[in-house]
């Protein structure tokens, strides 16, 4: 076995470690917490190299390492180790999370800078950190079960970092609800695999699924872990919590709820592709529940004002196209598309970090304008990430983007391929809006007329980042790049057909579209041309709408909030006092009357005890008597 | 021949009854206790007619241990009696009914 691979365990340690010593000395670090975590993470992400070096190595069929630590659970027959799992897929995932999340660290102690809860904030990114690899890492599901809950008890945790406001607690409290829902059905899904396999183990469930489950029954386990997936990854219907998630600190954003937590459910639905593929149906529920996503927040990115939300709504959006290249079985397209939008998306957030610290924390887009020329750095990155997200030539979306769209043009998916072609046009508009707005044009308030630009630890980063988002192309230039290369041992091919349009056609159709939403907002919102402050008073109620999320969150009150508010009052304040307490005092009140009535018994007169011991005596021996 | 079995019995029955008659008519304590003594050795005597008739010596002893523990029991009793009186200037035990529920 190669050397190089034993180095294995030390990745997700060290981030533990840093969460360890920053939670326990965090204050005693003061400054130097956040430049310690940052430097674990880093060298977690040189030893993710050296690793996935070596799995390189091997020869494709078996790039594949596995190492127990240790036994975890052992009852009767059913045994999970703590093992941890090197094959493409997980290295694929951990070079992300080291390396995405070694540059947030970095950004965010320059961000951070004057929070009183500094080592905090780091010990929670570090733990972040270390349950996101035990989730790529796991051998079994139950280790992925384990970093599953981990990196939402962190997110709920970061969202909820500046708790003193009370729409910050509140947004963490949401996420945390709301992905509960669906951990919960996954957390069925993973006891059904334990009935028909009889263990978690991921080898073992590949090796026999086809033998042992039956279609019923992989639908009903693949349906339940996608609604795992769909709540970690905020698709339709349980989308809502990401939005508000906005209230963390930015890099939080950057780092959980755009490049790797929300992924989570993308590399679950990947790497349980085995179960989805047996079912079928499964499949088609991945990419119909992708595609009703991606254009509902596509449209909903197009309403929102706040920069954050812009960007939030646009992950759900891009999440759901992850979700379509599931769906399609184009996995390793998937994949490609995570790995390209954690460039990207990490670098939009950091960005819009940026902004907002010139900005004096206003998030508002309608009073910036004219930002490019004050914070250069942050200005130019960021334009390149939103290109890149909407798909232009030669940057990373647009191989990613029009990789799905050919497969689903080429399997014959017609209404697949014109649903994601809106797609990419909606991405377009909502991310041209936002550069025109942010970026161009003049200055709307006091705050970006001085705007300044933000320091090097903060904009180190967003160079990194971009020359990523600008380059991660290169990664997958054709359905059989070098990334769809190194992951087939384990998700297989990509599939192809005939079907549809030619490739080039494709192409053009699709560079137009980015030509298109991009030239209708400089129209709308960067030539100058258009007031678009009086048409927006004129679009109002239907600017509203899309603000607001097709006021999904007010439908979800009124029908399930407040209804459970009620029960709960109800059980509170009535069942809890009228029937469970009235039970348990009716029995101490039955118990008391009993012993009054009882205590009449007692005489305090001797001989009437004495006449009792005679009665008693008498009875016995007519007993016994009678008896003989 | 020996006196009959019977004899014994009867006057054993009789002993115990007037005993039970004196414990639950008398109130003052001590009388109490010695009919409760009158009893105990209407028991002794039926025991050691027994053990005379089936000439086994087993009756015999077990009067002796009722004897024994009869003596302990009048050490314990009168010293209640005594502390009883002590306290309440009477030996009536319709008196005594701190316990009455």
């Amino acid at each position: 076995m190669n050397s190089s691979l034993r180095l294995l365990w030390l990745i997700p340690v060290l981030p533990l470690a840093g969460a360890a010593v920053n939670l326990l000395a965090g204050k005693r670090l003061g400054r130097s917490a956040g430049f310690f975590a940052t430097v674990l993470v880093a060298v977690a992400f040189a030893i993710s190299l050296i690793v996935v070096g070596g799995l390189l190595d091997l020869a494709a069929p078996d790039r594949l390492y596995i190492r127990q630590l240790f036994e975890w659970i052992h009852v009767g027959t059913f045994s999970v180790g703590a093992t941890l799992r090197l094959d493409p897929l997980s290295a694929t995932m951990i070079l992300v999370v080291t390396g995405i999340g070694s540059l947030i660290h970095l950004y965010a102690i320059g961000y951070m800078r004057d929070d009183p809860r500094y080592g905090r904030f780091f010990a929670y990114l570090n733990l972040f950190v270390f349950f996101m690899l035990m989730l790529v890492l796991g051998q079994n599901l139950l280790v992925l079960y384990l970093g599953w809950e981990g990196v939402g008890l962190c997110s709920y945790l970061l969202i909820g970092f500046w708790f003193e406001k009370t729409e910050n607690a509140n947004a963490a409290k949401k996420a945390f609800v709301t992905t509960r829902i669906g951990d919960t059905a996954m957390l069925i899904g993973l006891a059904l695999i334990v009935v028909k396999f009889g263990t978690l183990d991921y080898t073992v469930i590949f090796g026999s699924a086809g033998s042992t489950l039956t279609k019923g029954a992989a639908t009903a386990i693949a349906l339940l872990l996608f609604a795992g997936a769909i709540g970690k990854s905020a698709q339709v219907p349980l989308h809502v919590w990401l939005p508000d998630a906005m209230a963390g600190p930015t890099p939080v954003s950057a780092l959980i709820h755009a490049a790797t937590m929300v992924t989570a459910g993308v590399y679950l639905v990947l790497r349980m592709h085995v179960i989805f593929e047996i079912s079928g149906v499964a499949l088609v529920v991945v990419a119909t529940v992708g595609v009703v996503t991606m254009l509902f927040a596509g449209i909903c990115a197009f309403g929102q004002d706040d920069i954050k939300r812009v960007l939030a709504y646009s992950t759900i959006s891009q999440l759901g196209y992850m979700f379509i290249a599931a769906g399609l079985r184009a996995y390793s397209i998937a994949l490609f598309l995570l790995v390209a939008h954690a460039f990207y998306k990490a670098l939009m957030f950091l960005g819009a970090g940026s902004v907002m610290h010139g900005m004096h924390d206003h998030t508002d887009m309608k009073q910036m304008g004219g930002l490019l020329k004050r914070m250069p750095v942050t200005g130019v990155t960021f334009v390149i990430g939103a290109l890149a997200l909407a798909g232009l030539f030669p940057l990373a979306g647009f191989f990613a983007k029009d990789e799905i769209l050919e497969v689903a043009n080429s399997t014959g998916h017609a209404w697949l391929f014109v649903l994601a072609m809106v797609g990419a046009l909606i991405s377009a508009l909502y991310m041209g809006r936002l550069v025109f707005l942010t970026f161009f044009g003049r200055p709307r308030s006091e705050e970006a007329e001085r705007a300044h630009e933000s320091s090097p630890v903060m904009t180190i980063p967003l160079v990194v980042l971009a020359i990523g988002a600008a380059t991660a192309g290169l990664l997958n230039l054709t359905l059989h790049g070098a990334l769809s290369t190194f992951v087939e041992p384990v998700v297989g091919p990509v599939p192809e057909g005939s079907a549809g349009i030619a490739y080039a056609a494709l192409v053009a159709i699709s560079s137009s579209m980015v030509a298109v939403g991009v030239v209708t907002t400089w129209f709308l919102y960067g030539s100058g041309k258009i007031d678009w402050l009086a048409l927006r008073v004129r679009m109002q109620p239907s600017q509203r709408v899309l603000e607001n999320g097709f006021y999904i969150d007010n439908y979800y009150s009124a029908l399930l909030v407040t209804p459970g508010k009620a029960l709960a009052a109800f059980l509170a304040y009535v069942f809890d006092v009228r029937v469970i307490d009235a039970a348990v005092n009716g029995i101490g009140a039955s118990v008391r009357a009993l012993a009054r009535s009882g205590r009449k018994l007692q005489t305090g007169l001797v001989r009437t005890y004495a006449l009792a011991f005679l009665a008693g005596a008498i009875a016995l021996l007519v007993f016994v008597g009678f008896r003989l | 021949m020996s006196t009959p079995i019977a004899y014994f019995l009867v006057l054993s029955g009789a002993l115990f009854a007037i005993g039970s008659v004196g414990v639950l008519m008398r109130r003052n304590a001590l009388l109490i206790f010695m009919f409760v003594e009158l009893q105990l050795n209407a028991v002794n005597l039926a025991l050691v007619a027994f053990s005379r008739m089936h000439a086994s010596l087993n009756g015999q002893v077990l009067a002796f241990f009722s004897m024994v523990v009869a003596a302990a029991e009048v050490v314990v009793g009168l010293g209640i009696i005594v502390a009883v009186y002590r306290r309440t200037r009477s030996v009536n035990v319709d008196e005594v009914e701190a316990l009455k529920g």
